[in-house]
């Protein structure tokens, strides 16, 4: 098995053999970050998704933020941000809006359980390359963290018409934006996918 | 200088998974996806989604990106005219935070991929590590200014307050949305290591001569 990387910022060839726990490695030509190895990975990565589908659910099952002046009240959901463009008559924007917050994290999540939990485990699995392909296809488009960044402007531009309240779904919302991220940002391309070819070749071996 | 770039050695890179492997096999050997020495046709693809999405930048900015209807009177609103709005009603540091992602950062990325792609073009040898920088960075705030997006998104849901106050949004968040998609997809086109190419060139240019 080779173990270099060519470094996808400037295509120098960099050996990554000897990389101890906890080791990151950067191209020496142009700085870019190459990996991190890391021996309790998966660990990690099951812990913060684990976490992060837990608290999505949560975030659509209770009222996310309350409006109100003069006695009229208005509460929304999650899922009421994207339906409401929907009734504006503005279907194209709705769906953009609901894929980047809610449907491509959800699916980089679940696709997240079904790679780590058989490379935690070592166990090799048929849909392991196509499950990985998906989740660093997909992994770039969500914008969870953006998203909590645009209800916090919003809330400070309407904050002097009338009262808002946050809900529990705010909440709820704003620590899955961080365990998601940890999520992401934990799984290391690399390490996961030499993990896949092992697996894959002790299998043909066996 | 080092001239250890797997192309050097044709080898290819995976983009998806970073697979290094022969340049002449077409799908890579551990995930299938498509194999090039470089991505294919970068600096066309690159432009063309350049051009589109300064295209789309006119609309978004010309048109109103929501209306706020209070008490009867509509008053539309467009992404400057909702700075200035913020400034004058006190609120420098919102109205900086939208200006910020919704002005400087989708013009600034902009400008620095046309400048990249420039610079590629004509062989230029200025500073690599510096242009490779740059062009992380561009990469790494794209999504950001999906920010004004989802700001129109959250007060068309949450504020409608039968006559006394109602916000819709308008058309130009659809144009703005595009701006943003298009610049991250342009971005993701292009492919910083020909910034490098032409140091290759240029050190075996030196060794002939």
């Amino acid at each position: 098995m080779s173990n270099e990387i060519a470094c996808h910022g400037c295509d120098l060839l960099v050996d990554v053999s000897d990389l101890k726990d906890g080791d990151i490695a950067r191209c020496p030509r142009c700085s870019c970050f190459l990996t991190r190895r890391r021996n309790d990975m998966y660990d990690r990565v099951l812990a913060f998704t684990v976490s992060s589908l837990i608290l999505l659910v949560l975030a659509n099952s209770y009222s996310f933020l309350s409006f109100s002046a003069s006695g009229l009240e208005s509460v929304i959901t999650l899922a009421q941000t994207p339906g409401t463009l929907w009734q504006y008559g503005m279907p194209a924007v709705a769906t953009i809006v609901a894929a980047f917050i809610i449907i491509i994290p959800a699916v980089v999540l679940v696709l997240m359980l079904a790679l780590c939990i058989p490379l935690q485990k070592r166990r090799y699995r048929p849909w392991l390359v196509p499950v990985a392909r998906g989740i660093f296809l997909a992994q770039n488009w969500a914008m969870v963290e953006v998203f909590i960044i645009g209800v916090i402007v919003s809330l400070v531009k309407i904050m002097a018409m009338a009262t808002v309240v946050l809900g529990i779904s705010f909440w709820a919302y704003t620590a899955f934006a961080i365990c998601f991220t940890l999520a992401v940002a934990n799984l290391d391309r690399y390490q996961c996918w030499e993990r896949i070819e092992e697996l894959g070749a002790s299998r043909v071996a066996a | 200088m080092s001239t250890d770039t797997a192309a050097s050695q044709n080898l290819a890179s995976c983009h998806l998974c970073w697979k290094v492997a022969p340049a002449d096999l077409h799908h890579c050997p551990r995930c299938g996806s498509a194999m090039h020495l470089r991505k294919s046709d970068s600096i066309q693809r690159t432009l063309a989604l350049l051009v589109t999405s300064c295209v789309l930048y006119i609309p978004a900015n010309v048109y109103p990106i929501m209306y706020t209807d209070q008490l009867g009177s509509t008053e539309p609103s467009t992404i400057i005219g909702g700075v200035i709005l913020l400034i004058k009603l006190g609120s420098v540091p919102v109205a900086a935070v939208i200006f910020l992602f919704s002005v400087m950062v989708p013009i600034g990325k902009l400008i620095a991929m046309f400048y990249l792609v420039w610079t590629v073009e004509r062989h230029s040898r200025l500073d690599a590590r510096q242009r490779t920088l740059m062009y992380n960075v561009t990469e790494f705030v794209g999504k950001w200014s999906m920010i004004d997006v989802f700001v129109v998104a959250i007060l068309a849901a949450l504020v409608h307050l039968g006559g006394l106050l109602v916000i819709r949004p308008g058309i130009a968040a659809l144009s703005f949305a595009g701006v943003v998609i298009v610049t991250m997809i342009a971005a993701e086109s292009f492919d910083s290591r020909l910034i490098w190419d032409v140091m290759e060139e240029s050190d075996s240019d030196d060794a002939t001569s």
